[in-house]
């Protein structure tokens, strides 16, 4: 995953978490969004399964929190790249 | 109820152990979990002390911090749920570590002389919940208490509107000697938190459900695990210390102390 595709990644899926808390029901096209997004990453499997859980039974509490936990592990696995990237950035700046 | 809901088992067993594979935990370390609520919140979240152990026991986890849910109880005062929190831990002797849960806007001396009599090792406050300020005159009281029984504080530091960090740099002043665990890494601040406390060894952030820039931007001799179970799981809260680990480079000294042994030199060993 490049830098750009981290970034893209991040952002829809901190939607998605966001919407998962909230329960909003914009939180099944987020995650399916973000797992597209993520396709070939370590981010991937997280947030596709989020994805069809939410699609599946989105009104159940257990599947929400079962996706809420997928989503941020996905995020985070997105965000460790962008945060690595940002360290090369840096040091390519200041070595 | 997930295989109900027509989840596919087999594929959430994968991911799950991918997370926990994400932390590699050092030979001898013990991980203890400083954030767990038990009983029954009024957002409809619960936790069992049973069923916390038996996520312990799935997750390698050798003892969780537990406090009450956001359940005050018709007095307002925590006091029964504290109780229940106190049998918890005797059903689970080393397992569970009791810490009472405060409304500083009540009177608390009877709460916490009672928490204390129950064996509790620590206070949870939570400033939204409760609707007080941190460095207001009735936290700080309860702050220093708890201080002067030689226990920390834990204090919700996570989603919430106000700024955080003059508020606890305006706490630590008045009560220098207290021993804060900022929950969440201290997200709904992180920033300004960490500026605000860098120059106290006595303010810890926990973990549970942090923003991973915030975690990697701490010195790890300032982070103790915490899952937030039940809004978080151990699952989930340990792939983000693996990868934390994983970005900032921690060792596995470091790593051993933000699992547990960070948490244990201020509550002291646990074990049945």
């Amino acid at each position: 995953m490049n830098r750009a595709d981290a970034i893209r990644v991040v952002a829809l899926a901190a939607q998605a978490e966001m919407a998962l808390v909230r329960r909003d029901e914009v939180s099944g096209a987020l995650l399916a969004q973000a797992a597209r997004a993520a396709e070939g990453t370590s981010a991937a499997a997280a947030l596709a399964e989020a994805g069809r859980l939410m699609r599946a039974a989105p009104e159940r509490e257990a599947v929400r929190q079962a996706a809420l936990s997928l989503c941020r592990m996905g995020l985070r696995e997105a965000e460790a790249v962008t945060l690595a990237s940002s360290e090369r950035a840096e040091s390519s700046r200041n070595p | 109820m997930l295989a109900a809901a027509g989840a596919d088992i087999g594929v959430l067993r994968e991911i799950e152990a991918w997370a926990r594979r994400a932390v590699v935990v050092p030979d001898g370390a013990q991980i203890v979990d400083a954030h767990v609520h038990l009983g029954i919140d009024r957002d409809g979240h619960a936790l069992a002390a049973a069923d916390l152990v038996a996520d312990m026991d799935a997750n390698g986890i050798a003892a969780s911090v537990a406090f009450p849910a956001d359940e005050p109880g018709t007095d307002g005062d925590f006091r029964e749920a504290n109780r229940r929190v106190a049998d918890a831990a005797a059903a689970y002797p080393g397992r569970i570590i009791p810490f009472c849960r405060i409304d500083p806007t009540r009177p608390t001396g009877q709460v916490l002389a009672d928490a204390d009599a129950l064996g509790a090792r620590g206070i949870k406050l939570h400033p939204v919940a409760q609707r007080f300020r941190p460095e207001g005159d009735e936290c700080v009281s309860v702050v220093r208490e708890a201080t002067d029984r030689g226990w920390p504080v834990l204090f919700h530091a996570g989603f919430g509107a106000r700024p955080l960090g003059d508020a606890f740099a305006r706490l630590i002043d008045q009560v220098p000697d207290a021993r804060l665990i900022l929950a969440h890494g201290g997200r709904g601040d992180h920033r300004a938190l960490a500026a605000a406390t860098a120059g106290h060894p006595g303010v810890l952030f926990d973990s549970s459900i942090a923003a991973l820039p915030d975690l990697v931007t701490l010195a790890p001799e300032r982070i103790v695990f915490g899952s937030d179970r039940p809004y978080g799981d151990h699952a989930q809260a340990l792939h983000l210390v693996g990868v934390a680990a994983r970005v900032a480079g921690w060792d596995d000294t470091a790593l051993r102390g933000v699992l547990g042994e960070t948490l244990l030199q201020w509550i002291g060993p646990v074990g049945s």
